[in-house]
């Protein structure tokens, strides 16, 4: 059989697995799953023509980036040293690209990039930037929301595969599908009953989710964003595009599209995998040891001190 | 077209590099001027969350015992290893490489711990085949 016959016989079959039933009749979408992959959300600078690997490329790349990643290297200085913080036992980050070979995550626009951000956006972005850098270590408040426990980048919506923490559990009801996310351990309520949004004037800092049906695919509408926690520089407006449809025994589609007329200068889509694994999700109490965060404010309070007594 | 992926390989070596970071900003709470080789005796293992702190007696030149915390990452992927606070009990005897806390206090990061001989005590996220969870295909 010549390698061009397979794809041809596998596709059809892929499309047409049927999901497994719930007792009130939906597509059965339960379970603990991972969306870890070490494919990156947008394209690296130097693929930029190429959307998919070959099988030895995506090998060579999967190489490289464990090599590059390995925490356990001792050879980039001491600053390097720090900041590579431990051991690499305790990152997760994968070791494996996605099974389609696509180069990023990203599946539009074609070039695999997150598009530029509205000129206002970008000024958003700067003015936050300046204000975090002009008093960095003032107290808690000012230090980054994922080192306050509070959220996590890629953990959603929409939810990405991040270093260690990319496990997900769904669990659904009658009317309800929900969500809950290891990495700073939040669940999401997904009610799919028809209900409308929330009014306008409520805002929510992971947004308001609405789910549908659309045949085997669960199709989730998130709006009311607050724009405290922007997703690579979204706001308020953001309205977010979820989609999970199981492809086969142990693995869901989910493909995500972001639609942000006041941030991006155009709408994106992602598609990532997720694959089932064994549970339970410990919980990630993250805020329960955070001695880092006296730690750091400690650290600052001393390099302080010294600066004082330079100066005298 | 064999030159052609050499040279995309060598590109990708750069881009494939995520950004080494942990939970917060350990250069903020720990001195790269101040290396620590700390050698002792498990006191406590604190899995917890959002890193680990592993706490040790180390006997310094002069007698005196000093007890000392060392930073390690999330315990949620060692659970799932199958790693428990047996693995590494009140007692043993680790060596602890890392950098010393800003504010001078008795904490490092656990940049490498190892058993005295060069064991490592953690070796999951060394060799990935052996993790349970599912790589991404």
């Amino acid at each position: 059989m010549s390698p061009l016959v397979i794809p041809l016989f596998v596709a059809p079959l892929l499309a047409q697995y049927h999901a497994p039933r719930t007792p009130d009749g939906k597509p059965d979408l339960q379970g603990v799953w991972t969306n870890v992959t070490i494919t990156p959300l947008e394209r690296p600078a130097d693929l930029s023509d190429k959307a998919f690997f070959t099988l030895q490329e995506a090998a060579q790349y999967e190489k490289n980036f464990l090599d590059q990643t390995n925490a356990d290297r001792r050879d980039g200085g001491a600053q390097a040293d720090v900041n590579r913080a431990y051991n690499n036992f305790w990152y997760d980050r994968g070791t494996k690209v996605v099974a389609s070979l696509r180069t990023s995550l990203i599946v539009d626009p074609p070039d695999g990039k997150v598009p530029p951000l509205t000129p206002e956006a970008q000024m958003r972005q700067a003015g936050r930037l300046a204000a975090a850098r002009e008093h960095p270590f003032d107290g808690p408040e000012s230090r980054a929301l994922t080192e306050r426990c509070l959220v996590w980048p890629t953990a959603g919506p929409p939810m990405l595969p991040s270093f260690y923490n990319n496990n997900y559990q769904i669990i659904q009801a009658p009317g309800y599908v929900m969500i809950l996310v290891e990495m700073i351990h939040d669940v999401r309520i997904i009610p799919t009953d028809g209900r409308p949004h929330l009014p306008a004037n409520v805002r929510q800092w992971f947004g308001d989710s609405r789910g549908r049906w659309e045949g085997d695919t669960l199709v989730v509408e998130t709006t009311n964003f607050t724009g405290k926690s922007p997703f690579r520089g979204s706001d308020e407006n953001m309205k977010l595009i979820e989609k999970f449809t199981r492809t086969g025994p142990d693995t869901i589609k989910y493909e995500f599209t972001v639609d942000d007329p006041t941030a991006f200068t155009r709408p994106w889509s992602a598609e990532i995998p997720m694959n089932r694994i064994p549970g339970p999700i410990i919980e990630y109490a993250c805020h329960e040891g955070n001695y880092a965060m006296t730690g750091m404010l400690a650290g600052a309070r001393e390099e302080e001190s010294r600066q004082a007594a330079q100066r005298k | 077209m064999r030159t052609k992926w050499a040279v995309l390989a060598g590109g990708a070596v750069l881009t494939a590099a995520a950004p080494v970071w942990a939970h917060h900003a350990f250069a903020a709470e720990f001195d790269s001027t101040k290396p620590v080789k700390l050698r002792g005796k498990v006191t406590k293992v604190e899995l917890i969350n959002p890193h680990s702190w592993i706490h040790m007696d180390v006997v310094g030149p002069d007698g005196k015992v000093t007890n000392w915390m060392v930073e390690g990452g999330s315990p949620n992927a060692l659970i799932r290893r199958g790693f428990t606070k047996d693995a590494l009990p009140v007692g043993a005897e680790i060596v602890a490489d890392g950098y010393q806390a800003k504010d001078g206090s008795a904490r490092a990061n656990g940049r490498d711990i190892t058993f005295p001989d060069g064991r490592k005590i953690f070796v999951g996220g060394s060799n990935p085949d052996e993790q349970p969870n599912y790589q991404g295909k």
